[in-house]
């Protein structure tokens, strides 16, 4: 029990990457052009982040070393600063459309206007920055965002056919662009790289060894399970109450609706608490990614526990991330959109930031006794060479799909 | 690089007549907005949704409708689609209106009952209108 107590980190980094802005919409988009048939890419993708989540934990408690580090100990220099600035670059992005996405969640409550908002989230993530311990943020935004399982309540209640849904956790092959379009960006959504840029600077943040083995495995199966669940649960929620009416959404508030179906008034709050609270966690999740990438790759001391004065190059650079991300939502961009094009284009960069964990994984000279077994090899592997037909596959089918509509 | 440009535009079909797949798409987002609509007006005629919610939704979904009939409204188009095209940018004014009632009364249970019912038939309206193009 105290062992699943500590899934914080866990549940925060898949909330983030599974349920953020761009994924709540992505998740019901999927659920209301798509439907049941593509829950299959659900579990795919969470197994696949559980196992190089599990791996960049162990990696951490027994070398103490986080993803960019690996990735310059692995790369050259010129891979190393090319994968830097390509997450950097993405990682922002993100930053900006969780922002935007805040706005647009605190407007639905207060209707001031987003940009207003937009200002106060920048100004509320700041401060829950500053002020939180790390094991405070998890703690509020992870546990906070399991707010979104109203949608595993609503699917039941909504009374769905559980053959089809079954079903649809069978691959089927299938002719239509459109539909793998929404199988690769679901893959996709689950193995997004600044979720294990989290997850292991996170790691070293609780300062794991060797005695904490169990807890990664706990953080990463429950924590990332629970991510998948909810993502399904929105897909399933949406097929049942979207689908049938012809409803394309493209907002947050249309995912918002699907809760209310069932359960009126108390369903629309708890789905914006859970939206708020996870959304806020992705903001969070991606703030500290790229502040964390650009110190590790430079060599900076870094770390929550870091003030200002102690390490100001990365306490700045945390900074000034949220400003760049703040000001590219105050233009306006649809956060939607923008999500989307990250997850799309950030799966080029997906071999790149998994080939370095799984090689030092392999390595029995740095892991000892902690190297990766036979199942971890070959899931690893298995994974990688999914991860790079990905890469190959989402942009032509985003092109070619017009981005799935 | 003109070169690609043109291409580019050739390729997205921009410049010519509106082609009956786009009028589709069109068609296809007025009635998922009259679809969401009623939902939302669903909400408010059962007394089981949040004024201030109802208002900004609606508001958006109307943003949605509008800028969709403007872009009806600016594209040429020839034969049927022409024909279509009009009719199109008629119920966008309408299902507008239906949400914009919503707007202006989130909380009126009779007005939602009204919404619902205007909205609902709109967007069965829409479907018709989208088929066979």
């Amino acid at each position: 029990v105290k062992t699943l107590l500590r899934v914080a980190l866990g549940v925060i980094a898949a909330i983030g990457g599974f349920v953020d802005i761009g994924d709540l919409v992505f998740n019901a988009q999927a659920g209301a052009s798509v439907g049941y048939p593509a829950l299959w890419a659900l579990p795919v993708g969470v197994l696949g982040i559980m196992v190089f989540a599990e791996m960049s934990g162990r990696i951490v408690a027994v070398a103490k070393k986080p993803n960019f580090v690996l990735v310059k100990e692995r790369y050259g220099p010129r891979l190393s600063t090319f994968t830097l600035v390509a997450s950097l670059v993405l990682t922002v992005l993100t930053l900006a459309a969780e922002l935007g996405g805040l706005g647009f969640v605190l407007n639905y409550f207060f209707d001031v206007s987003v940009p207003f908002f937009v200002l106060v989230a920048l100004f509320a993530v700041a401060a829950a920055i500053y002020f939180l311990p790390f094991g405070g943020i998890e703690r509020i935004f992870g546990y906070l965002g399991l707010a979104l399982l109203v949608y595993l309540a609503a699917s039941i209640k909504l009374d769905p056919d559980w053959g089809a849904i079954g079903r649809g956790f069978v691959p089927e092959a299938h002719g239509a662009a459109v539909y793998w379009y929404f199988v690769v960006g679901l893959i996709a959504a689950a193995l997004m790289p600044y979720e294990i840029y989290f997850y292991s600077s996170g790691a070293v943040e609780e300062e794991w060894d060797e005695h904490d083995m169990t807890v990664n495995r706990a953080n990463a199966f429950v924590g990332f399970g629970l991510g998948g669940l909810i993502a399904a649960a929105i897909l399933v929620a949406s097929t049942q109450v979207l689908k049938p009416a012809g409803i394309t959404p493209e907002s947050i508030g249309t995912v918002a609706l699907v809760a209310q179906v069932p359960y009126g008034e108390l369903g629309l709050i708890l789905a914006f608490v859970g939206i708020l609270f996870a959304v806020g966690g992705a903001t969070i999740d991606t703030a500290f990614s790229a502040a964390y990438n650009l110190a590790q790759h430079q060599g900076w001391k870094w770390g929550k526990r870091f003030r200002l004065l102690d390490e100001p190059r990365f306490t700045l650079s945390l900074a000034g991330f949220l400003a760049a991300g703040f000001a590219i939502a105050q233009t306006g961009v649809d956060p939607i959109e923008l999500t989307e094009y990250a997850v799309i284009f950030s799966i080029p960069v997906l071999p790149l930031t998994y080939l370095p964990i799984l090689l030092v994984g392999n390595d029995e000279a740095v892991m000892g006794r902690f190297v990766n077994g036979p199942l971890a090899r070959v899931l690893g592997w298995g994974y990688f060479g999914l991860i790079c037909l990905l890469a190959v596959a989402a942009p032509v089918l985003f092109a070619w799909t017009n981005g799935g509509s | 690089v003109a070169a690609l440009v043109a291409v580019a535009v050739l390729w997205s079909g921009c410049g010519g007549p509106m082609q009956p797949d786009e009028l589709k798409r069109s068609i296809g987002t007025l009635e998922s907005s009259a679809a969401e609509g009623a939902l939302l007006a669903n909400g408010v005629a059962r007394d089981r949704t949040k004024a201030t919610f109802v208002r900004v939704h609606a508001r958006d979904l109307g943003e949605t409708v509008e800028h969709e009939a403007e872009k009806l409204h600016d594209a040429s188009a020839e034969g049927r689609v022409a024909f279509r095209k009009a009719a199109a940018v008629d119920l966008a004014g309408r299902i507008s209106e239906a949400l914009g009632n919503i707007q202006t009364a989130p909380d009126s249970r009779s007005e939602g009952r009204a919404a619902e019912s205007s909205l609902t038939r709109l967007g069965d309206r829409a479907g018709r209108l989208a088929e066979g193009l």
